[in-house]
């Protein structure tokens, strides 16, 4: 029988805190009702209201599987009616970013573009505005430490979604690092960099919350087993 | 058509109720926080215990002008006891007045949604001697005092120098204000620590911190809680509707606002290449004499067709309104101008494919084509009934992302969470004494 050589998982030196992140949305001062408003907004409001209107919404919709990416998105299309814009916003990933003056920058960029290449969308007026929110954060524990593999699958597979969402998805704007929580503790604490790696590659844009934590999960039980 | 015939299509387009419905019920005992683990799981359960944690021996009040009827006192009577039974005990007051006080407060609840109104000295007096009169009859005690709507605004001049938190709840539309009665009121939510709005439309430009607190249904009440299919069974029976066929359903009061001639309209529109029945149930018309008239206009709207059955139910049939919530195919609410639209967060709660006006608050309950659809127009409402009707998955693939939204965003405890979070907050930016 072929022996497997896939490396065996080892006992952390430091184990796995589950914690979750709760919010509470903040209304802020900048409102836009035209697409060159919402560049200036953009270019100025707090990173708070960058950071809630791509990172946070998407765990405020955890639950939809497709056709949901960011408010600057949602909003170019369902109150500026511009398809185009739409789907240049809805396609950038904030995985892709470790801090928010980079995401900051590249959604200035494309409304900037969209609008020198369409002089005409400059004056429409959006069917109602958008308004600037943020929001204020507390991150709280779980129940749930992992110091083994088998602990960290039963955990992961235990707490609540926005707990998955603050570890796999927020975590890059905290270690300021492309990689997430869960992969950085599978790689440097339990030695297994190709687990790691598979989870970062898990397309959050295509699942749910739900479809994430199965995904995380089943790419840890092959290690366990 | 024979006058029997006509006699027979005017009964079933203005049922009569049964005598079950006919008396209000015995009150339920109120939920306890772990009946709703089965509902939202148990790690947000575990979420609110451990922000309650931080907060014990912490007090809050919250004071209205009611105790029954209406959204903020149905609200209140669900929040208080679950905080309370979180270890963070609430209190509620509620501000008294005399006629003269609650004529004033009306014509300004009117005036801050955008009616004209002269707001006269007298008003003013009015209001403010009736505040100072709850001032000196009620106890600020409490860590954090959470003022509801603008009938009690003034008694933040007990603030005094205590370190309690003020908090200013408001739960009507303000992005319209009469400018006097605004500018009047306005000094007064100025000296709270923070307010809270409905909707990000309904705030307007303060010097204190805004949160947003959507509105919220309990999974749990009579209206919202699961049924037995048995129940919904008897209910539809008692109530006319056959469910072999498909329903489509508004719930509302029989209010122009909420467009129920424009629904007739769209469904009969709908009916040219579908079939289905129309519900429209609500109140309204027996005690108000605008709901009457408008009673009277949808039924002449609906003519003799035996397939729209109008129900003027009395304001105690929760139950009634859930199990017809639930035998319904598709959910409508096609309102003209809204609150927040509770009756559409009560749809999306029970799964189903929900079609509602683009106002007040909806749009942020409906995300077009995602949780649910929205409409601007009779045409447009009596084609998305068609366009659901006829296709099933997609109906409920926007009734499942639909349920999803409420359970993340608009159960009470969210809501719970919401005031715990917001204590926790304010406390770090001005912290209290240890209890």
């Amino acid at each position: 029988m072929p022996t497997s050589d896939k490396p065996r998982p080892r006992k952390p030196s430091k184990p796995f805190y589950f914690n979750t992140s709760e919010h509470l949305l903040r209304i802020g001062r900048q409102k836009a009702a035209t697409l060159p408003e919402l560049l200036d907004a953009i270019k100025t409001c707090p990173e708070g209201s960058i950071f809630q209107h791509t990172f946070r919404t998407l765990q405020e919709h955890h639950f939809i599987r497709q056709g949901f990416s960011n408010d600057f998105a949602h909003w170019s299309l369902s109150a500026c009616n511009e398809p185009i814009l739409a789907e240049q916003l809805a396609g950038v990933d904030v995985r892709e970013f470790t801090a928010i003056g980079g995401l900051r920058q590249r959604m200035a960029e494309i409304v900037d573009e969209f609008l020198q290449a369409h002089p005409q969308s400059n004056s429409h007026a959006a069917n109602e505005p958008f308004y600037f929110c943020a929001a204020d954060t507390l991150v709280i524990p779980t129940p749930f430490v992992a110091d083994s593999l088998r602990a960290f699958l039963d955990g992961l597979k235990r707490v609540g979604v926005h707990s998955i969402h603050h570890h796999f998805i927020e975590a890059r704007l905290r270690l300021h690092l492309m990689s997430n929580d869960f992969s950085q503790w599978l790689e440097e604490e339990i030695g297994l960099p190709h687990i790691a790696d598979s989870i970062e590659r898990i397309d959050i844009y295509t699942n749910t919350m739900e479809g994430v934590r199965q995904q995380i999960a089943r790419l840890v039980e092959q290690a366990v087993n | 058509m024979t006058a029997t015939a006509s006699t027979a299509a005017a009964a079933r387009t203005s049922r009569q109720l049964p005598a079950s419905v006919m008396t209000p019920p015995a009150p339920s005992p109120p939920p306890h926080l772990e009946d709703y683990k089965k509902i939202i799981g148990q790690g947000q359960l575990d979420a609110l215990r451990f922000l309650a944690r931080d907060l014990k021996g912490k007090t809050i009040k919250m004071v209205n002008s009611t105790a029954v009827g209406g959204g903020v006192a149905e609200m209140l009577n669900r929040l208080v006891p679950l905080l309370s039974e979180l270890e963070v005990p609430a209190h509620w007051d509620v501000i008294t007045g005399g006629n003269d006080f609650f004529e004033v407060t009306k014509a300004f609840h009117n005036a801050l949604h955008g009616s004209s109104y002269t707001l006269t000295k007298a008003a003013q007096e009015i209001f403010l001697m009736y505040n100072e009169q709850n001032r000196e009859r009620l106890r600020f005690d409490e860590g954090m005092l959470v003022i509801h709507d603008p009938q009690p605004l003034p008694l933040i001049r007990s603030r005094e120098a205590n370190s309690s938190h003020w908090v200013w709840r408001c739960h009507i539309d303000l992005s319209n204000p009469d400018a006097n009665v605004w500018e009047f009121l306005r000094p007064f939510v100025e000296q709270y620590d923070a307010a809270i709005f409905s909707s990000q439309s309904f705030a307007r430009q303060l010097p204190i911190p805004q949160y947003l607190f959507y509105p919220c249904i309990d999974p749990l009440s009579e209206k919202n809680k699961e049924l037995e299919e048995s129940q919904v069974q008897k209910i539809c029976d008692e109530l006319g509707i056959d469910r072999s066929r498909p329903i489509v359903t508004q719930v509302s009061r029989f209010d122009r606002l909420k467009d129920p001639v424009g629904v007739v309209q769209a469904y009969k529109l709908a009916k040219k290449y579908v079939d289905c029945q129309l519900v429209l149930a609500g109140g309204g018309a027996s005690d108000d004499p605008e709901g009457a008239a408008v009673l009277q206009e949808v039924k002449d709207a609906a003519g003799d067709d035996p397939d729209i059955i109008i129900l003027d139910l009395p304001p105690w049939c929760a139950l009634e309104i859930n199990a017809i919530q639930r035998a319904s195919t598709i959910i409508v609410q096609k309102s003209i101008k809204e609150g927040f639209g509770l009756t559409v967060t009560e749809g999306l709660w029970k799964g189903k494919p929900t079609i509602a006006g683009a106002v007040g608050g909806i749009p942020n309950q409906i995300i077009h084509k995602l949780t649910g659809v929205l409409v601007h127009s009779v045409e447009g409402c009596g084609f998305q009934i068609r366009y659901l009707l006829t296709h099933p998955e997609f109906a409920h693939r926007i009734g499942v992302s639909g349920r999803e939204h409420v359970k993340e965003n608009f159960l009470i405890t969210t809501n719970v969470k919401r005031w715990l979070l917001l204590y926790q907050i304010l406390q770090r930016a001005k912290p209290q004494p240890s209890a």
